[in-house]
């Protein structure tokens, strides 16, 4: 209930929108569709953790870039988009089409494995 | 010993008492529902205690020079009257529906006889009230200006308020206040950085360990920032980078949702200071 109640804010922040939440968001899915543990193995292999603390990944204690603790609660990404599982797969394929001056690297993350990232980084810590 | 028992026993039973109290929502927090009067008495009496044991240190200068209270004028009509409000003129709206409602300065001025008691609550706000900190965005001497302003309040018919907001206006005394610059050969204080995350709301958006009142996620979080790589994704994390990053973020990086708090130099180099032992 709290974590419906907080998805719709979150929403209602989101999409700047004014009346209040129904049953179904049609406007932006807050919802992950990936398989968190794939992402899990994606994320290791693609060293996210060389820069980041990344919780339950083993060695991710990386403080180039911030850490990703509890990011289904974060309200941006970089600092300059909302923060939606989308824009998350989209930030981690295409960093530099999200932020163009961001030191985030590309890392040539598959669709695919770029959602699962998501869908781990967002799962209920 | 059987004393103890009981006497621990009570103590217990309190607890449990206040704990059953908050946990009922039983205590009404709107605004529209007045204290009753023995709570009112006692956050009043609290509040003018704490306000006057903290006084002695302060050293006020002489305040009934004509000049000092010409320049609290405009400073009053800038930062104070809307919630306040003057001689024949009424607060604004939103501080009209404010629990507590603000003070009418008139009789404060009559009845705080020591002008340091108000010079504090100006400088430094009162907490769970209305009244914010202004020593962030007003001087010292700003502040005593304004004090001195105040305490002509009490001798002002509605009339002659009027007569002296015409008079500043006609003047060409501007209302608009030069923001203070901040700039001052103080040496950089960590403990002051911690106080200004607070006053340039940094808590509202940040984690910030150490900072109670900082636990939320809109951006990142501040733990490890001294230790962090870069800084918004972009540059690297020095002390000029990240005092540049806290006056105008937008310098950084043009779409970063941080926004630009008006943070002094002075202030950004102590937060930045604080910052720093976050590691």
């Amino acid at each position: 209930m709290r974590t419906q109640i907080g998805r719709c804010f979150a929403l209602v922040l989101v999409a700047g929108m004014s009346h209040a939440c129904s049953e179904k968001p049609t406007e932006i899915s807050l919802q992950p569709v990936g398989n968190a543990e794939q992402g899990r193995r994606a994320i290791r292999q693609h060293g996210c953790g060389a820069c980041h603390r990344i919780p339950g990944i083993a060695g991710a204690d990386g403080n180039v870039g911030p850490p990703l603790v509890d990011m289904a609660a974060r309200v941006y990404l970089a600092g300059v988009v909302a923060n939606t599982p989308a824009n998350m797969a989209h930030f981690i394929r295409s960093p530099h089409e999200v932020s163009p001056m961001t030191a985030m690297p590309d890392m040539q993350v598959t669709q695919a494995d770029a959602v699962a990232m998501s869908a781990y980084l967002y799962r209920p810590n | 010993m059987r004393t103890v028992i009981i006497l621990v026993a009570i103590a217990l039973a309190g607890l449990a008492g206040g704990a059953l109290f908050i946990y009922s929502g039983f205590y009404n927090v709107a605004a529209t529902e007045q204290h009753t009067a023995p709570v009112y008495w006692l956050l009043n009496a609290a509040m003018r205690r704490s306000v006057q044991r903290r006084v002695d240190e302060i050293s006020v200068p002489p305040l009934t020079d004509p000049a000092l209270v010409a320049r609290g004028l405009p400073l009053y009509r800038l930062h104070c009257v809307q919630c306040h409000g003057a001689p024949g003129v009424a607060p604004e709206g939103f501080a009209l529906g404010m629990m507590p409602l603000p003070a009418n300065l008139a009789l404060t001025a009559r009845e705080w006889k020591n002008p340091a008691e108000i010079f504090w609550v100006a400088k430094f706000g009162i907490k769970t009230s209305g009244m914010p900190a202004w020593e962030f965005r007003l001087s010292d001497e700003e502040l005593w200006a304004i004090v001195a302003f105040v305490r002509t309040l009490s001798l002002q018919s509605p009339k002659e308020y009027e007569a002296l907001v015409h008079a500043a206006e006609r003047g060409g005394v501007s209302s608009r206040a030069a923001a203070p610059t901040g700039i001052s050969s103080a040496a950089v204080d960590l403990d002051r950085g911690k106080v200004a995350l607070q006053q340039y709301a940094c808590v509202t958006c940040h984690v910030i360990p150490g900072v109670v009142a900082a636990s939320n996620p809109v951006g990142p979080s501040l733990a490890g920032i001294a230790t962090r790589g870069y800084l918004a994704g972009i540059v690297p994390n020095t002390r000029d980078n990240m005092v540049r990053w806290l006056r105008s973020p937008r310098t950084v990086d043009p779409a970063s949702a941080m926004p630009d708090l008006g943070v002094t130099e002075r202030d950004a180099q102590d937060i930045a200071a604080f910052l720093d032992t976050l590691r």
